[in-house]
C-alpha cells in the first residue's frame, strides 16, 4: 500500500518530494522532526531553480492560488483555526492580489500550475491541523497532501479562501458499487517507471548534470533517471528471478531457530524475516503482534549491512537479540545461559546480564567446537560432568536440551519459574526424544530430526568479524522460504546479491531514451545503482518488484496451465456426474433386484402359508396331479358326456372323474388320502362297469386303477408320515414318529412271501400287504436281493390276486346268472361272454398278450367321450403293458362276470363290448334279445378306423333296423363271396381267408384249449343258454377249425368257402355283425348271417367277386406293384368301430367325396382300400386291381416279389406282415370269442 | 462452466432426474407398505383360519382361504408394479446415463482438439491423460449400461458393450485410473464367480435366469457368440428337461 502511495506522488513538488524523503529517514534526520514549521515568508530565491539543496531543504512551497509560497522549515507558523480563517480570509481578500502577483512572480507558472484541489483540500486539512512536532507524521502518511502546514503557518493575510462552491462533501455518498480499484496490469505496470527518485537520488543527478552542463551537454532530467533506474530494477529482478526458478526450492518443514520445533499455532505462528528469512515462533522471539506489512528479525533490522556475532557463542545465523550494550546474543544463548536474563520478557530484548557472566564461564572449553574463549559455554546438567558446551553448538549437535516446568514461561524468558536441563552426549537419557512443544529448545538426541535442524540453523562464524545480513522486507507465510532468502543470508558477501546485468541488456535498455552521451550516463548511472543496490544490502529499489517475485513465480506456471486447470475442472465436474449417476444406477439396479427377490419371496410365503394351513389339501392335490398323470389319455379327466352316453346314468349311480374330483378337493371335501381314493376307486369301477370288457376304456381303467393305486398308496403314507389331520386338514401337533414304513427288512419281506405266514389273512389284506411291500422294495437301492424280491412279490400277487378274483368270479358268476335271470338282458348277455373271454385269456396271458400287438388302429382318433367309447389303441395296449399279474387278475376276475360288486360290474361290460363285438354269435343272440341294439351301433360303424365303439343298450328299435341292414348286406357280400366259386380267382380269396382265419389261429389253438377249460365251468351255469352255445360252436366252426374241442367244423374252415356258408348258417345267428368286420372271419361272416337271420339273409352268392368290406386285398395303383391293403366300407359310421376289438380307421371325408366322384366318372363301383402302409393311405380301386389276399400262399408269394426293387419289395413285405398282424389279430379275437362262447353256453 | 451446449442441455435434462427418482421410490415405498398391510391381513387371517378351522365348516374354508388367497394375488400385483417401477426408474437412469456419455465422448474429443490447436504441451499432455481417467471411467459405467438396458423384459440380446470398448481403445488406459471410483459395497456381483461387472458381459438370454450377466472370461467367451446364448447353469437345467 505505501508503494502505490509513493508511486501517486512521484509527481510531486521536489519540495516535497525532499520533504516526504526525510521522512522517511526519518532516523537519520532527526532535526527534521523536531523543526517547528516556520512562518509565512517568501525566500529570495524566485526560482526552484536556483534554490540550492542546502536551501531546497530549508524550505517549503506551497502553491496558493497560482502563486509559490515558500516557507522557511524554521519560521514558526501561527496556528489558526477555521474561524479565525475565514475571517482572515474576508480581510485578505483585498490584500490577496498584490500577494498573488508578488509570488507569481517569483514562481514559475508553467513548472508548477495552480493546483485548486489540492490548495483546496490543503487548506481544508491544514486548518484541522494542529502544529505540532508532529505533524511531520501526518505529512508522511498523506502523502497527497504534503503541502501541509507551511501554508497556515504564514501570514495573517492568507493567500485563498474557501470555496462557496458547492462542497463534494455534501453529496451524498455513492453506493459502494461505484468505486471500484483496478489494479494496473503488470505490462501497465512495466510501462512506466515505478521508481521514484530519492534525495539521494536527486543529489546524484544533480551532480552529474552540473557536470555535464559543465561540459556542455544537456543535463538529464530527472524522470528520465526514474525511468533507467526502474529498467535497470526490472532487469536484475528478471535475472534473479531466472536464477532463483532454478533453485527456488520450498522449505516445507520451516521450524523455528529457537525451540528446533516445527509446530505451527495460530497464537504463535512461525515468523520469517522478510530478509534473511529466519524463522522463529512469535513467543520464540518475542512478537506478540504480528505486524502489518513486513517483518524483520532484529539483526535486519538494525544491522542490515553487517553480520552479527553472538557474544555468547561462536556460532552465527539463528535468532539474535541485541544485548544492552549494543552487542548481540542468540535468544537460545540467552536463555540458557544462567546469569543472562532479558530486559523485557514480552519482547526478549534487550539481553541483559552478560556482565554477569562469570568469567570461568567464559574460560570453559566447548567440548563440541573445542574453541576455547570463545562465548559463554554451559555445562552437562548431569552430576560430576563437566563437560562444556556452547548452547547454540548444543543445539547444532543434538544434545538434550530441555526446558521443563512451564513452556510458556520459557518462551516469555522468565527464567525463574523455568527448570533447564541440559546433558552432553554422553547423559542424554536414554531414549529421550524430542518431545518438546512449540516453544522450548526440547531437544532429545535425534540422529536425524532435531541435530540436522540445528546445524542447519547455525554456521560457524569465521574468526574473522562476521558477514552480514541483508536487509529486505517482505514477510512470508510458513513455508515460503526461498533458498535465494537463504544464500542472502548466509553469504557473507551479500554484495554479490546484486544481480549483475549483461551488457548487452544495458544496451537495449538505453534505447529509447534520448540523452547525449548516452553510454557514459548509463555507465555512471549503473554504477550509482549497483552502488545504492548495494548500500541496501541488495535490497530492491522497487519493492513491488520483488514482493511479486514470488506471485511471479507461480502465476507464470500457472497461467498456461489456466486453459488446461479449467478444462480439468470441468471434466472434472462431468466426471463426478457421471459418477453420480453410475451410483444412483447401481442403486436402482440394487432397488429392482430387491424387489424382484421380494416378489419371489412373497411367492413362497404364500406356498409356505398355504402348506401351512392346508398340507393335507396339497398333498391330495399333488396326489390327483399324478393320478391325473397317470391318465395319459385323458379317459377320466372328464366327467362323461352324458349327451353321448345318454344311458350312462343308468348304470353309473355315481359318476366321477379327476375333474369333479379335483372340484371336490378344492371345496375341501376331502379330508384325507382315503377319501381321495374312495373317489378314485368310484371313478374307476364306474368306468370298468360300464364299459365291457375289451373296449380300451375298460384296460386304462385297469391299468390307472393298479399305477392309480400304487400313487394313493404312496400318498397315503406320505400323509402319515407327515402326520395330518384329518379333520382340519393341518399338520398334527406332533410330528408321528417316522420309523416307517421303508425300514423293513428282507426278513420281513420275505416272511411275507411265504403264503403260510398269511394265511390267517384274507386275500384282500393279503394282497394288500403284498403291494406295500412290493413299493418298499421297489423303493429300496437296486440289488440282487431286490430285484429278486420284487419278482417274488410280483409273483405273489399275481397268485393272491388269482385267488381273489377267482372266490370274485365265482360270485359273480352266481351273481351275474341271477341277474340275468332278472332280466337284465345287457349284463346278463355281456357277462356270459366276458366271462367266457377272460378265462380263455386267463388261461393263456401270453397269447393273449402276442395278440395284442397285431392290431393297428391308431390311438390318436380316440373317441372324445372316452368312458363310453372304447379306446381301441389303449384297449389294446393296455393289456401288453400290463404286469402279467395285473392282467391276469383282470382276466381272472372278468370270467365270473357277475360278481355283484361294481368293480366286476364294470369289467364285465367293459369285456363284454369287445366280445361283443368279437362274438358275432353272442351279438347275435342279443340282438333277439336287447342287447342287439348295441350291437347295431358298432356295426354300423364296422370299418371304422380308429376306435370301435360299443355302445351298449341304443333304442332298440333303431338298432335293430340298422342290424337287419347290415346282416343283409353281410349277407349279400357272403353271398357273393360264397358265389365266387365260380370264377377262381374271386372265389379264392373267400377261400383264402378262410384259410388265413384258420391259419392265424395256431397262436389261438391254446386258447381254444383255455376256453374249453372254462367253458366247463361257465357250461355249468350257463346251461340254459343253448342257444348261445349253438352260436359259439358254429362260430367256432367258421373260424377256428383248430378247436377240435369246439367243433368239427374246423374241418369245415380247411375248405374253401364252399363249406362255410352251412356252417355259418348254423353258428351264426346269434351274430349280426361280425361277418362284415372279419375279412378272416369273413367266413364266419356269412355263417353268421345265415345263422342270424335263418334264411331271411341268403341272398348273395352272385357276385362272388366283389369283396366285403374288411377283406384284406392285394390293391394295384398305378406305378405300384400289388400292396396289402383293407377294403374299408366308406358308409361305415363316423365315430368308427371296432373289428373285433380292432379299430378300423375312418376313411376322411375328403376321401369319401373322391371316390363319389370317382365313381360317376367311371360309372364303375370302386372299392375303398385302405393300404396297410406306414400311413394308411386311402385309395378308391375298381374291382380288377383288387385280388384277395391269403387265398393262395403261391399267389401271397407272387405279389410279394412284384416289386422291382428292393425298397419296394421291403415296403410289400412289411405292409404284408402288418396285414397279416391284422388279420390275427382279429381273428384271435373272433378265436377268443369263440372259445368262450361254449363256455358260457356250457 | 463455459460448457459446450450440448453439455447445458444436458444438465437441464437431468434436472428433472432427482425428482422423478424420488417419485419413484416413493410410489415404490408406498406399494411396499401397502404390500407390508396386506402381508399383516393375511397373518391375521392365517391365524383366525388356524385357530377356527376345527369349527369351520368346508364352504367356510374355503372362503377364508380364498380370502388370503385374493389378498396374496394384491400383494403380487403390488410387487409387480413394484418391480416394474424399478426397472423403469433404471432404464430412466440409464438413458441418461447414456446420454451422457455420448455427450462426454464428444465433449472429451472437442477439448482434445481445441488443446491441440493451442499447442501447448504440458496442457495436452495433460489434458490427455485426464481423458483417459474419464475413459476409463466411463467404460466402468457403460459396461454396466449396456448391460442393464437388456433388462428382462426387453428381449435378451447379448449385450456387448462395444461403445465404451471403442472409445477406451482411443484412449490407453491407466490402472490407476480404473480404480478412481469408489467401489461400492454392496455393488451387486454377477456371474459364477460372484463378481462386480467389468469389462464385457453378456446376458443369458433365459429370462428367468438367476445370475442374468456374466464376463466373457467367466464363460468362455471372447467375442459375442451368434444367436442366443444361455449361460451353463441354464443350459444344464434345459438338458435336464
Amino acid at each position: 500500500m505505501r508503494r502505490l502511495r509513493r508511486r501517486g506522488c512521484r509527481p510531486g513538488v521536489v519540495g516535497l518530494e525532499m520533504g516526504r524523503g526525510r521522512g522517511r529517514g526519518r532516523g537519520r534526520d532527526s532535526s527534521v522532526q523536531l523543526r517547528p514549521p516556520s512562518p509565512y515568508r517568501l525566500q529570495l530565491s524566485p526560482s526552484r531553480e536556483t534554490l540550492t539543496y542546502a536551501q531546497a531543504q530549508k524550505m517549503v512551497e506551497v502553491d496558493l492560488d497560482g502563486r509559490l509560497h515558500r516557507i522557511s522549515i524554521t519560521d514558526p507558523l501561527p496556528v489558526i483555526t477555521e474561524d479565525e480563517m475565514m475571517a482572515q480570509d474576508i480581510v485578505e481578500c483585498n490584500s490577496n492580489k498584490e500577494n498573488s502577483e508578488q509570488t507569481q512572480s517569483r514562481a514559475r507558472p508553467g513548472r508548477k500550475p495552480p493546483n485548486p484541489k489540492g490548495r483546496r483540500r490543503e487548506s481544508k486539512t491544514s486548518s484541522h491541523q494542529s502544529r505540532r512536532s508532529g505533524s511531520q507524521q501526518y505529512t508522511q502518511s498523506h502523502t497527497n497532501s504534503s503541502q501541509h502546514p507551511s501554508h497556515q503557518s504564514p501570514l495573517p493575510e492568507p493567500t485563498f479562501r474557501v470555496l462557496d462552491c458547492p462542497c463534494p462533501l455534501d453529496t451524498p455518498p455513492l453506493p459502494v458499487a461505484y468505486y471500484r480499484f483496478v489494479e494496473k496490469s503488470g505490462e501497465e505496470q512495466d510501462c512506466e517507471a515505478e521508481y521514484d527518485m530519492d534525495e539521494e537520488d536527486l543529489a546524484w543527478l544533480e551532480m552529474v548534470n552540473q557536470k555535464r552542463v559543465s561540459d556542455g551537454h544537456a543535463s538529464v532530467s530527472p524522470d528520465t533517471f526514474e525511468l533507467l533506474i526502474d529498467r535497470l530494477e526490472r532487469e536484475s529482478i528478471l535475472e534473479s528471478r531466472s536464477q532463483a526458478l532454478s533453485q527456488s526450492a520450498i522449505d516445507e518443514d520451516a521450524f523455528c531457530c529457537v525451540c528446533l520445533d516445527d509446530e505451527c499455532l495460530n497464537s504463535n505462528v512461525i515468523l520469517f524475516c522478510d530478509i534473511c528469512n529466519l524463522a522463529v515462533h512469535q513467543e520464540c522471539y518475542g512478537v506478540p503482534y504480528i505486524p502489518e506489512g513486513q517483518w524483520l528479525c532484529r539483526c535486519c533490522l538494525q544491522s542490515p549491512s553487517r553480520p552479527v556475532d553472538c557474544v555468547l557463542c561462536p556460532n552465527r545465523g539463528g535468532a539474535f537479540k541485541q544485548t544492552s550494550d549494543g552487542r548481540w546474543a542468540h535468544v537460545v544463548c540467552a536463555i540458557w545461559i544462567p546469569e543472562v536474563c532479558f530486559a523485557n520478557m514480552v519482547f526478549l530484548e534487550p539481553v541483559e546480564g552478560v556482565k554477569n557472566i562469570p568469567s570461568a564461564r567464559w574460560k570453559l572449553t566447548c567440548y563440541l567446537c573445542k574453541q576455547k574463549g570463545r562465548g559463554a559455554s554451559i555445562q552437562c546438567h548431569k552430576a560430576n560432568c563437566y563437560r562444556a558446551f556452547h548452547v547454540s553448538c548444543a543445539q547444532k549437535a543434538g544434545l538434550f536440551m530441555k526446558i521443563d516446568p512451564v513452556r510458556e514461561t520459557g518462551v516469555n524468558g522468565t527464567t525463574f519459574s523455568v527448570k533447564k536441563t541440559a546433558f552432553c552426549e554422553n547423559h542424554s537419557p536414554v531414549g529421550s526424544r524430542r518431545d518438546g512443544s512449540g516453544d522450548e529448545a526440547v531437544e532429545g538426541r535425534l540422529v536425524g530430526g532435531r541435530g540436522n535442524r540445528g546445524q542447519r540453523s547455525y554456521t560457524q562464524s569465521p574468526p574473522a568479524p562476521p558477514s552480514k545480513k541483508t536487509p529486505k522486507g517482505q514477510k512470508k507465510k510458513k513455508g515460503k522460504k526461498s533458498l535465494a532468502g537463504q544464500t542472502t543470508r548466509r553469504s557473507a558477501v551479500p554484495v554479490l546479491l546484486v544481480p549483475q546485468i549483461p551488457s548487452h541488456r544495458l544496451n537495449k535498455i538505453c534505447i529509447g531514451v534520448a540523452v547525449q552521451r548516452k553510454n557514459q550516463f548509463i555507465q555512471r548511472l549503473h554504477n550509482y545503482w549497483l552502488l545504492k543496490r548495494q548500500s541496501r544490502n541488495g535490497m530492491p529499489l522497487i519493492r513491488r518488484l520483488h514482493s511479486h517475485l514470488q506471485a511471479h513465480k507461480t502465476a507464470e506456471q500457472r497461467e498456461p496451465d489456466e486453459k488446461l486447470c479449467a478444462a480439468r475442472e470441468e471434466l472434472r465436474y462431468w466426471q463426478k456426474l457421471r459418477q453420480d449417476l453410475e451410483r444412483a444406477r447401481l442403486l436402482v439396479e440394487l432397488v429392482r433386484k430387491r424387489e424382484r427377490l421380494k416378489r419371489e419371496q412373497m411367492k413362497l410365503q404364500q406356498a409356505a402359508l398355504e402348506l401351512k394351513l392346508t398340507p393335507a389339501l396339497i398333498l391330495l392335490r399333488s396326489t390327483l396331479d399324478q393320478l391325473q398323470e397317470k391318465d395319459a389319455a385323458q379317459i377320466f379327466s372328464q366327467p362323461v358326456n352324458l349327451a353321448e352316453v345318454p344311458d350312462y346314468l343308468e348304470f353309473i349311480s355315481k359318476p366321477m372323474d379327476l375333474s369333479s374330483m379335483r372340484a371336490k378337493l378344492e371345496a375341501h371335501a376331502y379330508c384325507s388320502t382315503t377319501d381321495l381314493e374312495g373317489d378314485f376307486n368310484l371313478m374307476v369301477s364306474n368306468c370298468l362297469r360300464y364299459n365291457s370288457k375289451e373296449t380300451a376304456f375298460h384296460r386304462a381303467a385297469l391299468h390307472l386303477r393298479e399305477v392309480g393305486g400304487a400313487v394313493l398308496r404312496h400318498a397315503h403314507r406320505q400323509a402319515q408320515s407327515i402326520g395330518l389331520d384329518p379333520s382340519t386338514g393341518m399338520h398334527l401337533p406332533d410330528s408321528p414318529n417316522k420309523h416307517g414304513f421303508y425300514q423293513c427288512t428282507w426278513e420281513d419281506v420275505d416272511s411275507l412271501l411265504d403264503p403260510d405266514n398269511r394265511l390267517h389273512l384274507s386275500t384282500e389284506e393279503q394282497l394288500k400287504a403284498l403291494l406295500e411291500k412290493l413299493d418298499m422294495v421297489a423303493s429300496m437301492r437296486s440289488s440282487g436281493g431286490r430285484t429278486k424280491r420284487i419278482r417274488l412279490l410280483r409273483r405273489e400277487i399275481n397268485t393272491v390276486t388269482h385267488k381273489q378274483q377267482r372266490s370274485q368270479s365265482h360270485n359273480g358268476k352266481e351273481e351275474e346268472e341271477e341277474e340275468e335271470e332278472n332280466g337284465k338282458k345287457d349284463n346278463v348277455e355281456n357277462s356270459p361272454l366276458t366271462s367266457a373271454s377272460t378265462p380263455g385269456k386267463d388261461a393263456s396271458p401270453p397269447t393273449l398278450e402276442s395278440s395284442c400287438p397285431a392290431s393297428s388302429p391308431l390311438p390318436g382318433d380316440a373317441p372324445p367321450e372316452p368312458p363310453v367309447l372304447g379306446l381301441v389303441t389303449a384297449g389294446r395296449r393296455s393289456p401288453g403293458r400290463r404286469s402279467p399279474g395285473r392282467s391276469y387278475k383282470r382276466q381272472r376276475s372278468s370270467p365270473s362276470g357277475g360278481k355283484g360288486q361294481s368293480d366286476d360290474d364294470a369289467e364285465v361290460e367293459e369285456t363284454a363290448t369287445p366280445c361283443k363285438q368279437k362274438e358275432d354269435s353272442e351279438k347275435f343272440s342279443p340282438s333277439q334279445t336287447p342287447s342287439p341294439p348295441t350291437n347295431a351301433c358298432p356295426l354300423i360303424g364296422v370299418g371304422r378306423r380308429t376306435s370301435v365303439l360299443f355302445k351298449k343298450a341304443k333304442n332298440g328299435a333303431r338298432l335293430a333296423k340298422i342290424r337287419a341292414a347290415q346282416l343283409q348286406y353281410v349277407g349279400t357280400t357272403e353271398g357273393k363271396t360264397n358265389g365266387l366259386d365260380s370264377s377262381p380267382t374271386i372265389i379264392k380269396p373267400p377261400s383264402e381267408t378262410a384259410l388265413s382265419t384258420p391259419a392265424p389261429p395256431p397262436t389261438p389253438s391254446s386258447p381254444s384249449s383255455h376256453c374249453l377249460r372254462s367253458r366247463g365251468p361257465s357250461s355249468d351255469s350257463e346251461g340254459d343258454k343253448p342257444l348261445s352255445l349253438v352260436k359259439v360252436e358254429g362260430f367256432t366252426n367258421g373260424l377256428g377249425k383248430h378247436k377240435d374241442d369246439s367243433s368239427d367244423i374246423a374241418s369245415n374252415d380247411q375248405k374253401h368257402s364252399v363249406p362255410p356258408p352251412p356252417k355259418r348258417s348254423r353258428g351264426k345267428p346269434a351274430l349280426a355283425k361280425v361277418p362284415e368286420n372279419q375279412n378272416g372271419g369273413s367266413v364266419q361272416h356269412p355263417t353268421s348271417l345265415c345263422l342270424c337271420s335263418g334264411g331271411s339273409m341268403l341272398l348273395p352268392f352272385d357276385s362272388d367277386t366283389e369283396l366285403t368290406p374288411l377283406d384284406l386285398v392285394w390293391a394295384k395303383c398305378r406305378g405300384y406293384p400289388s400292396y396289402p391293403a383293407m377294403v374299408v366300407d366308406p358308409d361305415m359310421p363316423q365315430e368308427g368301430l371296432l373289428h373285433n376289438g380292432i379299430p378300423i380307421p375312418v376313411p376322411p371325408g375328403d376321401v369319401l367325396k373322391l371316390g363319389e366322384r370317382r365313381q360317376k366318372e367311371t360309372g364303375e363301383r370302386h372299392y375303398l382300400v385302405l393300404f396297410f402302409d406306414t400311413k394308411r393311405t386311402w385309395q378308391w380301386l375298381p374291382r380288377d386291381k383288387l385280388l384277395q389276399m391269403g387265398m393262395d400262399d403261391t399267389v401271397d408269394k407272387l405279389r410279394l416279389m412284384e416289386g422291382k426293387k428292393p425298397s419296394v419289395r421291403k415296403s410289400v413285405h412289411t405292409a404284408y406282415d402288418r396285414a397279416m398282424i391284422h388279420l390275427n389279430h382279429v381273428i384271435n379275437h373272433v378265436k377268443g370269442n369263440l372259445t368262450f362262447n361254449p363256455s358260457n353256453f356250457i | 462452466m463455459a460448457t459446450a451446449i450440448y453439455l447445458e442441455h444436458y444438465l437441464d435434462s437431468i434436472e428433472n432426474l432427482p425428482c422423478e427418482l424420488q417419485r419413484n421410490f416413493s410410489l415404490m415405498r408406498d406399494l411396499d407398505n401397502r404390500t407390508e398391510e396386506k402381508k399383516g391381513e393375511i397373518d391375521k387371517l392365517a391365524e383366525e383360519y388356524i385357530s377356527s378351522v376345527r369349527n369351520l365348516a368346508t364352504e367356510q374354508r374355503v372362503v377364508h382361504l380364498q380370502k388370503i388367497q385374493s389378498a396374496y394375488c394384491k400383494c403380487k400385483e403390488f410387487s409387480d408394479d413394484k418391480v416394474q417401477l424399478a426397472m423403469q426408474t433404471y432404464e430412466m437412469v440409464d438413458k441418461h446415463i447414456r446420454r451422457l456419455d455420448a455427450d462426454l465422448a464428444r465433449f472429451e474429443n472437442e477439448l482434445k482438439e481445441k488443446l491441440e490447436v493451442s499447442g501447448y504441451d504440458s496442457p495436452e499432455g495433460r489434458g490427455l491423460k485426464k481423458g483417459e481417467g474419464r475413459g476409463l471411467r466411463e467404460k466402468r459405467g457403460p459396461k454396466g449400461r449396456g448391460r442393464k438396458s437388456s433388462d428382462e423384459d426387453s428381449p435378451r440380446k447379448k449385450k456387448l458393450k462395444n461403445s465404451p470398448e471403442l472409445s477406451d481403445a482411443l484412449l490407453p488406459m491407466q490402472p490407476s485410473d480404473v480404480l478412481d471410483m469408489p467401489v461400492d459395497p454392496n455393488e451387486p456381483t454377477y456371474c459364477l464367480c460372484h463378481q462386480v461387472s467389468y469389462g464385457e458381459m453378456i446376458g443369458c438370454d433365459n429370462p428367468d435366469c438367476p445370475i442374468e450377466w456374466f464376463h466373457f472370461a467367466c464363460v468362455d467367451l471372447a467375442t459375442k457368440p451368434k444367436g442366443k446364448w444361455f449361460c451353463p447353469r441354464c443350459t444344464q437345467d434345459k438338458k435336464k428337461k
